[in-house]
């Protein structure tokens, strides 16, 4: 006969290890509270004030609730300011996925000697934002730079890529693309080198071609890699500030939000009105990163 | 045990003198000569044993700097006692209640002695609203270099117009024949400076942006008038095409490398072109006054650094009197000859000891004179803005004079109207 086992204390046990779990936890929780929440709180409750240190507000913030928003709604600068940054997004984001892509796919041949390719990779990633935004300066200058010279050698003329604002546009997404695609392609190759070989393998044997091979095996196990990949990337250029803001001396032809941002409150010093921007800049991140991540909640079910 | 006593003792003396001593942290910018500051701190420090003296050392340009202030300041922050700031700054410093005014350390009478030393446009540009902000450390304005040898070269002497100045460099650039070789140089990147360009045109011609009583009075006429005389000098292939690129060192390392007859910029260049291992143009560099307009004036755009007392400091008493220790001819005399920075005193600028070092400075006295400060206005980075950027974009040939001077007019009669 067998005794039933004594049946495991589990509401007490439980309890206690929770309590630990929490315990355990809660430095983490505060200190993530501390340096992302608080800012963030803050952040939106300066959003409701208007404080411009130029006046007696600096000293007397004014309680003006939603008045900076309704002020950006009818702000002319802000809506091109936003329009710009889309653009740059809509042209960067797909611009850096694909060069990322086929970097990725070039770092993955079988190469011999692997490192120069891996260091290509690499360079451009861990360059400073504002460096590459000033080497592209020079690249584009109209006078000294390369671009300008393979312009002329091919028989065009001299454009002025940095002060037209059409021009300035595409030397800056180039340069953004060029400078993203590298991390884009750090995280494909790390997707890539998990596809098991079998696979190819198997497919070579029932006579799929590369392409198919690419097509059916490649890119359906690389998605999840793709996926996060284009997040971040999108998130990163929703913020662009650094490259057209050293491509520009600091001028303010073409303006991204992130620019417009910091002009309002670290130059004229509009800390309410820049907050209120501030807070619309993070919302827009923040739908977008909620967007992608129902998405691969639908991808990974 | 009896050494323990010591200890104790020794220990508690030391204490009791260090509280004694004040501390004082000076902010200054990396490229105002932290190492010849130090110097005069250290002169300081041993005429007064109670203070030290710490010397915070922030970014190389003044958008740099205050971008760095403007976070300490704003958070209050008791750590900085005195500051060295821009001559655009005094009214914001006011405005914000950053600074201590100097007022409150000296009786009327005195303050009015105290100010009549000093270059008239700096007293002016440190009152604002009839209180005294800041106290002038040292002075800057902006020279029209010139290529001694090439001038000399075709009998030319120094333009005082610029009529002269375009046709001179008209004529040396046929003569000369080289393509790297440019004409009038100035800043046309959307930088500070190029308030600077936009301004020299409209005050030669007897223009401002504001009348004697603050009022915002510049004309869509002047305005035009300005930014047509800089295209033109491109029009007429006198300046590049793309002078809109061009921030004030560019143009001084162009020159440096011997690619400009002339060029706009303030004295710093000086000392670069004599000095710098690279200088392509040692001893051949001559400075004058900015040239007038036929029939007009001269103008230089007027630069410099003035001292102020943190509002937040808790030794405002001992830093006040730092600052006017600063702002005295004896430190003005240092920073002249250790540091090349024009004095702020008119006496100084026949001082023998300098002029053996900055032989030029003879010359420099009346340009500082004339020269004319930026708008005072505590929104003037707002104001600094409208006039950068369109300025550059007119210069792109995004915009038309007529349409850029439209935009100024329009967008700073807002700013003054407080909108």
């Amino acid at each position: 006969m067998t005794r039933p086992e004594p049946r495991p204390r589990r509401s007490l046990g439980d309890l206690s290890e929770r309590a630990l779990a929490f315990w355990l936890l809660a430095p983490a929780a505060l200190l993530l509270g501390l340096v992302a929440l608080y800012p963030v709180a803050r952040l939106f409750y300066n959003s409701l004030f208007r404080r411009r240190l130029t006046d007696e507000t600096g000293v007397q913030p004014v309680f003006v609730g939603l008045g900076n928003f309704a002020q950006a709604w009818a702000d002319e600068r802000f809506w091109t300011a936003l329009w710009n940054t889309l653009l740059i997004v809509l042209v960067t984001v797909p611009g850096a996925l694909v060069v990322g892509l086929l970097l990725a796919l070039l770092a993955n041949l079988p190469f011999r000697v692997r490192w120069p390719v891996r260091l290509g990779l690499l360079l451009p990633w861990a360059l400073p934002l504002v460096f590459a935004g000033l080497i592209f300066r020079w690249f584009f200058d109209s006078q000294y730079g390369v671009v300008n010279d393979v312009l002329v050698r091919l028989g065009g003329e001299r454009l002025f890529w940095v002060t037209t604002p059409e021009l300035l546009f595409w030397a800056i997404c180039l340069t953004i693309i060029w400078k993203t695609s590298s991390f884009v392609a750090l995280i494909l190759l790390a997707g890539l080198q998990v596809i098991p070989k079998e696979l190819y393998e198997a497919a070579a044997v029932d006579g799929a071609s590369r392409w198919q091979s690419f097509w059916r095996i490649t890119l359906p196990l690389l998605l999840p890699a793709l996926l996060v990949a284009a997040i971040f990337r999108t998130i990163t250029a929703f913020q662009t500030f650094d490259i057209p803001y050293a491509m520009q001396n600091g001028g303010s032809a073409f303006e991204t939000l992130a620019m417009y941002v910091r002009t309002t409150s670290i130059e004229n010093l509009n800390f309410g009105y820049g907050s209120a921007l501030a807070v619309l800049m993070f919302l827009l991140s923040l739908g977008v990163t909620l967007v992608y991540l129902r998405y691969i909640r639908g991808v990974d079910e | 045990m009896r050494r323990l006593f010591w200890l104790l003792l020794a220990v508690l003396l030391a204490s009791f003198a260090l509280a004694q001593q004040t501390r004082l942290r000076v902010f200054v910018g990396g490229q105002q000569r932290p190492d010849v500051m130090r110097k005069i701190l250290d002169l300081y420090q041993s005429r007064n044993p109670g203070v030290r003296v710490e010397i915070e050392v922030g970014g190389a340009t003044s958008d740099q700097q205050q971008q760095y202030l403007t976070t300490v300041l704003a958070s209050r922050d008791p750590s900085i006692d005195v500051i060295l700031i821009d001559i655009i700054r005094p009214a914001q410093y006011l405005a914000s209640r950053w600074a201590d005014t100097i007022d409150k350390y000296l009786p009327a009478a005195s303050r009015q002695a105290l100010l009549q030393q000093y270059l008239p446009a700096y007293s002016q540009a440190n009152v604002i609203n009839g209180q005294l902000v800041a106290l002038p450390g040292f002075a800057d304005a902006m020279f029209l270099y010139y290529r001694a040898d090439l001038l000399e070269k075709y009998g030319f002497r120094p333009p005082t117009t610029w009529e002269e100045a375009i046709q001179q460099a008209q004529t040396i650039l046929q003569r000369e024949n080289n393509p790297t070789l440019n004409g009038i140089g100035f800043i046309g990147a959307p930088v500070e400076g190029a308030v600077c360009t936009f301004l020299l045109p409209v005050w030669a011609a007897g223009g401002d942006v504001t009348n004697a009583q603050g009022q915002f009075a510049l004309t869509v006429e002047q305005a035009q008038r300005a930014l047509q005389f800089w295209v033109g000098l491109m029009d007429q292939k006198v300046s590049p095409p793309n002078m809109a690129e061009k921030p004030q060192d560019t143009i001084r390392q162009e020159m440096q490398a011997g690619r400009w007859i002339f060029g706009t910029l303030f004295a710093y260049a000086w000392n670069r072109f004599q000095n710098d291992p690279d200088s392509q143009v040692k001893g051949k560099i001559g400075v004058v006054p900015l040239p007038a307009f036929a029939g007009g004036r001269q103008a230089s755009c007027l630069g410099g650094w003035q001292w102020v007392v943190s509002d937040f400091s808790r030794n405002k008493a001992q830093a006040h009197k730092l600052v006017r220790y600063l702002s005295s001819p004896e430190v003005s005399k240092i920073l002249a000859i250790e540091a090349s920075n024009l004095p702020v005193f008119p006496a100084l600028y026949r001082d023998p000891d300098i002029l053996r070092v900055n032989p030029w400075f003879a010359q420099a006295l009346p340009v500082v004179q004339a020269a004319r400060a930026r708008p005072q206005h505590p929104r003037y980075s707002e104001i600094s803005e409208v006039i950068r950027v369109t300025t550059n974009q007119v210069l792109a040939r995004q915009k038309t004079p007529e349409q850029g001077a439209r935009e100024i007019v329009g967008r700073l009669q807002a700013i003054y109207a407080g909108r």
